[in-house]
This record gives structure tokens, C-alpha cells and sequence, in this order.
């Protein structure tokens, strides 16, 4: 057990008197979490790269917002498949359907 | 004086004008007037009526010149007319006689050159004038090579005076050379004098001439004067050899070279100073090489300054490859100290060690390196050469090389809060940029480094942020923006999740809402955070938390679209407030410790089972948890390990003199596995990397054989590892899969891009 030097005095606490008391109360909670696309697959069929990270095309052209991030979003069809929006964009021109399910393309939402 | 040409006899002007040119070349004095009349002698000559006379007077000026030299050889050169003869005790007076005699001579020629300006300057150089203009084409091949008075008479004294003398006047000034070497440079220095000026008088009786003037003096002066110098310091080096160690004899070089290059300014025209000290290196250093790295090994293992600072001075001017021996033993010795401090290390600290120890090897040797080389660039990189095998060096053929984690490692121990001051961790981070340039796997450092940095910035475990942004600066600079593009997604999510929490604080105030916890939330992006395997441990979560996690995923997906928040609930704590006890208290803990803690709350006595099933938490996370609040005595456990039926109760006697504490815990230890993941997860990244360099290289070229696209990836600039070709070659076949590029019809080994 390590002890905290910065807060070693021992005084009474303040309880609220009103309510009936706990035994366990939550004080404070750091907590971590992460946060991807909400994709069923997380790796692009287009270019078999992750989701999370850009697509190929723009990590070898280096594109990036100001914040550092690379700007390569996610983009879901009616059809419930996801792709990076760049790979699907280049795609449609050639093929207007889903790559996974040959459905007729057509854009439900796109990432922010 | 009158100016009109008139009709004038030759024969009664020119005995005038030749006496006068007799008193002015043998530097008598000469009334101003008859200089006047003679000087205008030159010019009634030059213009007469009907002829001009220049011609004439040009040869008889040439036949009295060249009696003249004539006369000087014989009366005052070769026959020794001085009549302090007896007290001169030098045999070879021929120089200063000679000397002397051009002294006087080179002086009155000067002085005749001004009496016949006008002949110079009218009837010499219009006479160059119309030669280069080939307007008078039938002039005389004769008047055609006329020179000026001081050119002819500088040349008449060549061909009777230096000419036929040659080869006495060079024994003389060398044997004068060999005893200014024998007497240790203490020739008297009337003596220097006059073979300086005997030296001199080679070149600048040649001075005129535009091109070649140094011709006369070279062929028979400075040829001879080399060899005879060659052979004496053959000869030095040889009586040196007998008696010298390697030491003593590069002293005496030193030495020798020194006077030889003080000799050859006293004696010699500027011209010859290089070749003379080339001589003088090639007979010394280059012909004895052999002897002077005889104990180089020695020299350079025992670390003898002097003699090292010796050696390269005596080295230095020859070409590197002859170096080579000293500074590959250099190199070695360095490399070996290098091994030496690093092989035996061990233990937790093993990382500080490495990089200090190397540290210390590196500024060890670049200091000698200034004192005693001179910061030599041949010397400076033998220094990189050792420090990199040193640094890079696997500890077998299986093993892979450690120095990429123990200098991350350094990093870390530095950032971490500690007590010591700020400057000094700024400069042991600059220190540690040294040891960093040198390790070749630099992804692997990446990784490492990226894995400690998420830790620091998770736990706030960061001294200051000022100095993990000046440490993220360092390596951008030193590996370019690429390789420091995650840490810097990682810092920005730290920033945008404070916003993010002031913002959903807001929020809550703004609804009337109070959460009755001080909640703060990190938001991490997958994919730039090294967080190992991000596989979610499975664990029921309290009711105590869900309103919070609820509120936050409601306002956060409001926020964004499209994106799907997953707790990491093993880097999450907090405090919880304990009022069961006689004072009440504040603890840090996990998450899943408050969440065993809560479920006492409305029983006593709890099984670990029931414990564990409760919250779903599996058998590895139990343990590691659950194991610390028994050490913290809040809980009291019925055996000493946890099995399914020990029981586990509140510990009602719980006393601390302190009302807030918080319970440690193991979890911040990396663990053998993640070391491991983190190699494994970097041949990963290179692949990604190759791949996407070969789409750019292939975008831009369109058609490449296969060939020339690997030399073209191996040429990338390196920026964090080198590349292998079998590597290359995957990535090239899965891009072919993944329809990038395509193997073009016409060739098997030939790829084009496909857009
Ligand atoms: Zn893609
Ligand atoms: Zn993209
Ligand atoms: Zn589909």
C-alpha cells in the first residue's frame, strides 16, 4: 500500500447529514475509452487496410487534416457494408455496386 | 632638348652614349644633365633624318651588353679580386661574388632600361604592336624578336653568366644548404642571404616572361636541390631508425618537418615550399610506415595521447588510405570498450545503464577526437561506425537487438514524474538523441516508445507535458514528421478529450443534471494507440456507473456520427469514499476494484465466486485485482489463495493514519507478452509501410520492371529501417491481389499501375 504524502491530514469528513448514509460512494472516476467506426468488418474489402487508419491511397499521398489525423472517413451503403469513403468513391465510378454484396451502391451515412 | 628629327651621324653620338650607358649599368654616378643629353641621344638616334637609327643602336646596345656580362664573368665572378680574401674563410666565394655582381647588375639594368624609354617604348613596343598586326609583313625576323632593354639585358645575363655558371652555383647553394642542415639552422645570416639571393636571381632573370618564367629556375636548380634533399633524408631517416622507438622517431619527425618547411622560407623561392615538405613527408612517413604503425595497436589500446596526437600529425598530409590502419584500430578499440560496457549489464535498471554507459564511451572518444584528431571527419565516423555495431549488434543469431527498447525505455524513466529538475532531464533527453540517430531498427524504438507514451498519458504519469511535446520534436527532426504522426494523434486526443469533458460538464449543468461523481473521460482513436490487444475483458458493470456511461455515450454520439465507443475498463480508476469504518476514507483504485467493493454494500461475507461471477470478471483480472485489496487489508480473506470458496469480508478494524490513499497495483508492469507483441506488431507496420510506398513509386511511373522497382524502394530515404527484398517482394505480390498494380501483358517481370 502506498501512502499519498499530499494528503495525510486527518480531519473529519463532510457528511451530508440529510441523507441516509452509504458505505461505498463514488467520488470520482477517470475512466478510458476508445472509440473506432462503427463497422461490421474493421478492415476495408477495397483495400484490406483498417478502417481506423486511412486507406492505402492516402497514407502513400500522405494526406492529413491540421490536427495530424488523416482525413479518410468511413462511409456506410443501404446494404450495411463499410469501406473507406476515398476506396468506395474511386470504385463506384467503375462498378455502382456494393463490392461484398453486388447491391446497387447507394451511401446511408458517412463518418464525422 | 629640340624635338625635330634631324640628320645625325651615328658615330659621333653612340661613343658618347655607350660611355654613359657603361657609367649607368655599373651604377656610377651620372650627372643629371648628361642623363638628359644622353637620354635624348636615345631619341635623336630613334628619329634621325633620313633613316631612323634604332635599329643600329638596338645592336650596338646588344653588343656592349653582352661584352659587358662578359667582362663582369671573368673579372669579377670567376677571378677573385677582393682583397680581404685572407680573412674569408669560406672556399666558396663564387656565390657572393656572383651575388654581388648581380646585385649591381640587376640594379643598372633598371636604370639603362629608363635611359632608353624612348626606344622601349616608340620603337619596341610599336614594333610588337604592328608584329601582332601583321601589317608590315616583310619586316625582319631579326627586328621581329627585339625585347625591351631590361628583357635583353636580363637574357644576355642568362645565357653568358647563369648559363655557364649552372652547375657551380647549384653545388655551391646545396653544399650551403647541407650546412645550415648540419649546423642545425644556424648559418650566418649574411651567408643565407647571399644564396637566397643567388636562388632568386634564377627566377627573376626570367621575371619578364609571361609564361614558363619559373622554367629556368626548376631545371636547374629546383630538380637537383629535391634530389639532394631525397637523399638526405633518406640518409636522416635511416640514422633516426637506429636509434628511436616509434615514439621518439615521430617526435623527431615532427621536428624535422618543422625546421625543413623554416629552411625552405629562408632559402627557397615560394614555388617550391610544397614539393620540398612532399619530399620531406615521403622519405619520413610514407618509405617508414611499416615502422610508425608497428605499435599502433599499443598506442591506440593504452589510449597514448601524445603518441596519437603524434601519429596524426604525422599522418596527416599523406593520402587516407594510407590512415586507414590507424583509424580502423581506432575503431575497433572503440567498439570493443563500447561491448565491454554494455555486454555484462543486468537487471531492472539495464536500460538507464545501456544508454548512460554509451553514452559515456561516445563523449569519451569524441573528446579525444577533438583533442587529439583534430575533429577529423575520417576520425568522426569511425566513432559512428563503432557506436553503431556496438548499438545494433544482436546478441546472437536468434536474439533479436534490445537497444530500440532500452533507449525508449531511458526515455520513459526520464519523463516520468520524479524529482529531478526539469534542465537536467532536457539535457540527458538531448544526450539520448545522440545514442537514438544510432540504432537502426527505429520502428522498433517507435513502437516502444509509443507504447510508454500511451501509458504516461493514460495514467498521467507525465512530468510535464512541455517536456513529452520537446522529446516528440526531437525525433521529428531527427526521423521526419511521419514517424512522430501517431504520438501526435495520441497527444491530440489527450487535448481534445479535456475539451471534450469541459464541454460535457457544460452540458450537464445546462440539463439541470449532477452525476454525483467528478467524472473525467478520455477518448482514445483505435489505431494510434498501442494499447496491446484491445480485446474487451468482459466485466458487468456496477449500476453505480451506468448513469454516467450513459449520459456520456448519449452526448458523444450526438456529437459524432458513425463512431462506436468501447470502455477500457482495465485502464480506468477512481476514488471511492468508504463511510463504513470509524473515520471515513478517500481510495484510488481500479474500476474493478470499486465494483468489489460496492457489491458489500448490502452483504458482509461474499465467496470469490460469487465475487467473480457477479461482475463476470475472468480469472486473470480477479486475481491480479483482488489480490492487492487483501494486501491493503480493506478486505479480509478466509485463505491465503483465492479460490472459488475463500471468503472474502470487510475488514471492520480497517485504521489508516491517512484518510486518503490509494491502493497499488501491479498493472502499470509490462509483462514478457507485451514486449513480444510489440516486435511482432512492427514487421506488421512495414509491410503497410512498403506497400505504401510501392503505390506511390507505381502512381508515378506507371510502368516499372520489376527490378527497377525494388532498387527504387531500397533507394527511399531510410527513414526507420532497412528494407529486405524479400519483404519487397511480398508486398508486391499482395499488392497485385489487392488489383494495384498488375503484371503487364507484354513481360512476367513487369508491373503497371492501375488506377
Ligand atoms: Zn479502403
Ligand atoms: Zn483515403
Ligand atoms: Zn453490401
Amino acid at each position: 500500500m502506498a501512502d499519498d504524502p499530499e494528503n495525510s491530514v486527518d480531519k473529519p469528513d463532510d457528511n451530508d447529514a440529510g441523507k441516509p448514509e452509504k458505505m461505498f460512494t463514488l467520488k470520482k472516476w477517470n475512466a478510458v475509452a476508445m472509440w473506432s467506426w462503427d463497422v461490421e468488418c474493421d478492415i476495408c474489402a477495397i483495400c484490406r487496410v483498417q478502417v481506423m487508419d486511412s486507406c492505402l491511397r492516402c497514407q502513400a499521398e500522405n494526406k492529413r487534416d491540421v490536427l495530424g489525423r488523416q482525413d479518410c472517413v468511413v462511409v456506410w451503403g443501404e446494404c450495411n457494408h463499410s469501406f473507406h469513403h476515398c476506396c468506395m468513391s474511386l470504385w463506384v465510378k467503375q462498378n455502382n455496386r456494393c463490392p461484398l454484396c453486388q447491391q446497387e451502391w447507394s451511401i446511408q451515412r458517412m463518418g464525422k | 632638348m629640340s624635338l625635330k628629327p634631324k640628320v645625325v651621324e651615328f658615330f659621333e653620338v653612340w661613343p658618347r652614349l655607350r660611355g654613359i650607358a657603361e657609367s649607368v649599368i655599373t651604377l656610377r654616378k651620372v650627372e643629371r644633365a648628361i642623363w638628359n643629353t644622353s637620354f635624348s641621344d636615345v631619341y635623336t638616334l630613334c628619329v634621325a633624318q633620313p633613316e631612323p637609327m634604332a635599329d643600329r643602336l638596338y645592336n650596338e646596345t646588344k653588343e656592349f651588353l653582352e661584352s659587358h656580362v662578359q667582362v663582369m664573368l671573368t673579372r669579377k665572378v670567376l677571378e677573385d679580386t677582393r682583397e680581404d680574401q685572407k680573412d674569408n674563410k669560406a672556399t666558396s666565394d663564387l656565390l657572393q661574388r656572383y651575388y654581388t655582381t648581380w646585385m649591381e647588375y640587376s640594379q643598372g639594368i633598371k636604370y639603362l632600361h629608363q635611359l632608353y624609354i624612348y626606344l622601349n617604348q616608340q620603337h619596341i613596343k610599336k614594333q610588337k604592336i604592328t608584329d601582332t598586326e601583321s601589317f608590315y609583313g616583310n619586316l625582319s625576323s631579326d627586328a621581329a624578336e627585339q625585347m625591351e632593354i631590361g628583357e635583353l639585358g636580363l637574357d644576355i645575363w642568362r645565357v653568358y653568366m647563369v648559363e655557364f655558371l649552372a652547375s657551380e652555383l647549384v653545388r655551391h647553394i646545396l653544399e650551403g644548404i647541407a650546412v645550415d642542415r648540419a649546423s642545425n639552422g644556424t648559418l650566418d645570416w649574411h651567408r643565407v642571404q647571399t644564396i637566397n639571393g643567388v636562388i632568386h636571381s634564377f627566377v627573376e632573370v626570367q621575371d619578364y616572361k609571361k609564361t614558363g618564367s619559373l622554367k629556368l629556375y626548376q631545371d636547374l636548380f629546383e630538380a637537383p636541390m629535391l634530389e639532394a634533399s631525397g637523399a638526405y633524408y633518406t640518409n636522416e631517416a635511416n640514422k633516426l631508425l637506429q636509434r628511436c622507438t616509434v615514439s621518439e622517431y615521430m617526435q623527431e619527425v615532427i621536428k624535422i618537418l618543422e625546421c625543413e618547411s623554416k629552411r625552405a622560407k629562408k632559402f627557397l623561392h615560394v614555388s617550391s615550399l610544397a614539393k620540398l615538405r612532399k619530399q620531406c613527408e615521403e622519405k619520413f612517413i610514407n618509405d617508414r610506415l611499416g615502422f610508425i604503425y608497428s605499435e599502433c595497436r599499443e598506442m591506440v589500446s593504452e589510449e597514448r595521447r601524445q603518441d596519437l596526437r603524434n601519429m596524426y600529425i604525422v599522418l596527416k598530409p599523406i593520402p587516407d588510405n594510407l590512415k586507414a590502419e590507424l583509424i580502423q584500430t581506432f575503431l575497433e578499440h572503440i567498439k570493443n570498450e563500447g561491448l565491454e560496457t554494455v555486454n555484462a549489464l543486468k537487471g531492472e535498471n539495464i536500460h538507464i545503464a545501456f544508454v548512460e554507459n554509451m553514452l559515456k564511451v561516445h563523449q569519451k572518444y569524441q573528446e579525444l577526437i577533438a583533442a587529439v584528431f583534430e575533429n577529423d571527419s575520417l576520425f568522426l565516423s569511425a566513432l559512428d561506425k563503432a557506436c553503431a555495431s556496438v548499438i545494433n549488434r544482436r546478441p546472437s543469431e536468434r536474439q533479436p537487438c534490445r537497444s530500440a527498447e532500452y533507449v525508449a525505455k531511458y526515455c520513459d524513466t526520464l519523463l516520468k514524474k520524479s524529482k529531478t529538475c526539469e534542465a537536467e532531464i532536457d539535457q540527458k533527453l538531448t544526450n539520448n538523441i545522440t545514442i537514438f540517430k544510432y540504432i537502426e531498427d527505429k520502428d522498433v524504438y517507435q513502437k516502444f516508445y509509443s507504447r510508454l507514451l500511451a501509458k504516461r498519458l493514460i495514467h498521467e504519469q507525465s512530468q510535464s507535458m512541455d517536456a513529452e511535446e520537446g522529446m516528440i520534436n526531437r525525433l521529428k527532426q531527427a526521423c521526419g514528421y511521419e514517424f512522430t504522426n501517431k504520438l501526435h494523434r495520441m497527444f491530440t486526443d489527450i487535448s481534445v478529450s479535456a475539451d471534450l469533458n469541459n464541454k460535457f460538464n457544460n452540458h450537464l449543468k445546462d440539463a439541470g443534471i449532477d452525476l454525483g461523481i467528478n467524472l473525467s473521460i478520455k477518448v482514445l482513436q483505435a489505431g494510434a494507440w498501442p494499447l496491446g490487444s484491445t480485446q474487451v475483458i468482459p466485466f458487468a458493470v456496477p449500476q453505480e456507473f451506468e448513469k454516467s456511461i450513459k449520459m456520456f455515450e448519449d452526448y458523444y454520439h450526438n456529437l459524432f456520427s458513425g463512431r462506436k465507443l468501447t470502455w477500457l475498463h482495465h485502464m480506468c480508476h477512481g476514488e471511492l469514499k468508504l463511510s463504513h469504518l470509524k473515520k471515513s476514507y478517500i481510495v484510488t483504485m481500479q474500476t474493478y476494484q470499486m465494483a468489489v467493493m460496492l457489491l458489500f454494500e448490502t452483504c458482509d461475507s461474499l465467496s470469490c465466486r460469487e465475487i467473480q461471477n457477479t461482475l463476470q470478471l475472468n480469472d486473470e483480472t480477479f486475481q491480479k485485482h483482488m489480490q492487492p485489496m487483501i494486501e491493503s487489508k480493506l478486505l479480509n480473506a478466509s485463505s491465503e489463495n483465492l479460490t472459488g470458496e475463500t471468503r472474502i469480508e470487510l475488514n471492520m478494524d480497517y485504521t489508516n493514519k491517512r484518510t486518503k490513499f490509494k491502493i497499488s497495483s501491479a498493472l502499470q508492469k509490462e509483462t514478457p507478452q507485451e514486449v513480444e507483441h510489440t516486435i511482432n506488431s512492427v514487421d506488421e507496420d512495414r509491410k503497410l509501410f512498403l506497400q505504401a510506398a510501392i503505390v506511390r513509386i507505381m502512381k508515378s511511373r506507371k510502368v516499372l520492371k520489376h527490378n527497377a522497382l525494388i532498387q527504387e524502394v531500397l533507394s527511399l530515404p531510410k527513414v526507420s529501417f532497412t528494407p529486405n527484398i524479400a519483404m519487397i517482394k511480398k508486398c508486391v505480390e499482395s499488392l497485385i491481389d489487392k488489383q494495384y498494380i498488375e503484371r503487364t501483358a507484354n513481360s512476367g517481370d513487369e508491373y503497371s499501375y492501375m488506377a
